[in-house]
């Protein structure tokens, strides 16, 4: 279930518009419109980028109705970052552990150009 | 001896890791393209891998079954998509860049230089391809949401 949220989450990045909505809610808070305006889009094209935000997290929405401020959410962000952290440590463990048996296949007396 | 990870820029989609290996070449591509050795040090110490099957050439598939020290048992299934022995080996997981919705993946390019007696290794992983360039933003982002949010819009905006 967490990988589906990173694959929505990787999803919801791919796209630079929606990058870009993320770069400014970075700083601040924001309606729909106020997002739109950069943009050579309709306010429907943007409000879709937005439900794709939405839906990865990555964005919330406010409640009144009118305003529906959208604002950046940060948590699923982070748990990019921890699975690349995780696969990082993976190679490191792994690294470690044939450098260490490299050690062992290179001993003298035994043929590395048998194995 | 440990292995460097590198911030990468934001038009290179990747993780890139490297290491000098106190071995030749050779032997180096020997233990990470035969299963006997393979199963001998993916994942690190204490863990174990009762299946390491591999079909080494272009195309020819990796199946392997690595077990944690807590007895969590996690499957690969890669396939090779480049064997350019004793040089470079590049390998995905079979799902790469099929699927929608399922878990990450990714195409790992692996190339050995010769260093004489020692070896370097270079590890190059490209996640998920429908969103390969942007995978250095999401490393990116996640440095800068713990510095600030202002270097966040920064960051953004160069992509």
């Amino acid at each position: 279930m967490a990988q589906d949220r990173l694959s929505s989450t990787l999803f919801a990045l791919a796209d630079p518009t929606r990058r870009g909505i993320l770069a400014r809610l970075a700083t601040g808070d924001a309606t729909v419109t106020e997002l739109a305006e950069p943009y050579d889009m309709s306010l429907a094209a943007v409000s879709k980028h937005l439900k794709v935000l939405e839906t990865a997290g990555l964005i919330s929405r406010g409640r009144e109705a009118q305003w529906r401020p959208c604002h950046l959410e940060a948590a699923p962000l982070a748990d990019i970052s921890e699975w690349v952290e995780g696969y990082r440590r993976f190679w490191d463990r792994s690294l470690d552990h044939l450098a260490d048996y490299l050690k062992t296949m290179k001993k003298p007396g035994s043929d590395s150009s048998g194995v | 001896m440990s292995a460097s990870v590198e911030a990468n820029s934001v038009t290179e989609a990747v993780i890139l890791m490297s290491r000098m290996f106190d071995a030749p070449r050779d032997l180096v591509w020997e233990t990470m393209t035969d299963p006997k050795h393979v199963s001998q040090w993916w994942g690190g110490p204490g863990f174990t891998n009762p299946v390491c099957e591999m079909d080494v050439r272009p195309g020819g598939k990796w199946h392997h079954v690595m077990r944690t020290p807590d007895g969590q048992q996690f499957t690969f299934n890669f396939i090779f998509v480049e064997v350019v022995r004793p040089e470079r080996l590049v390998w995905q997981d079979v799902n790469h860049g099929k699927a929608q919705g399922g878990p990450p993946t990714c195409v790992n390019i692996v190339t050995f230089e010769d260093h004489g007696q020692q070896t370097k290794w270079k590890l190059v992983a490209r996640f998920n391809s429908i969103a390969e360039r942007d995978f250095a933003a999401q490393m990116g982002f996640s440095d800068m949401i713990s510095v600030s949010t202002d270097r966040l819009a920064a960051h953004l905006q160069t992509l």
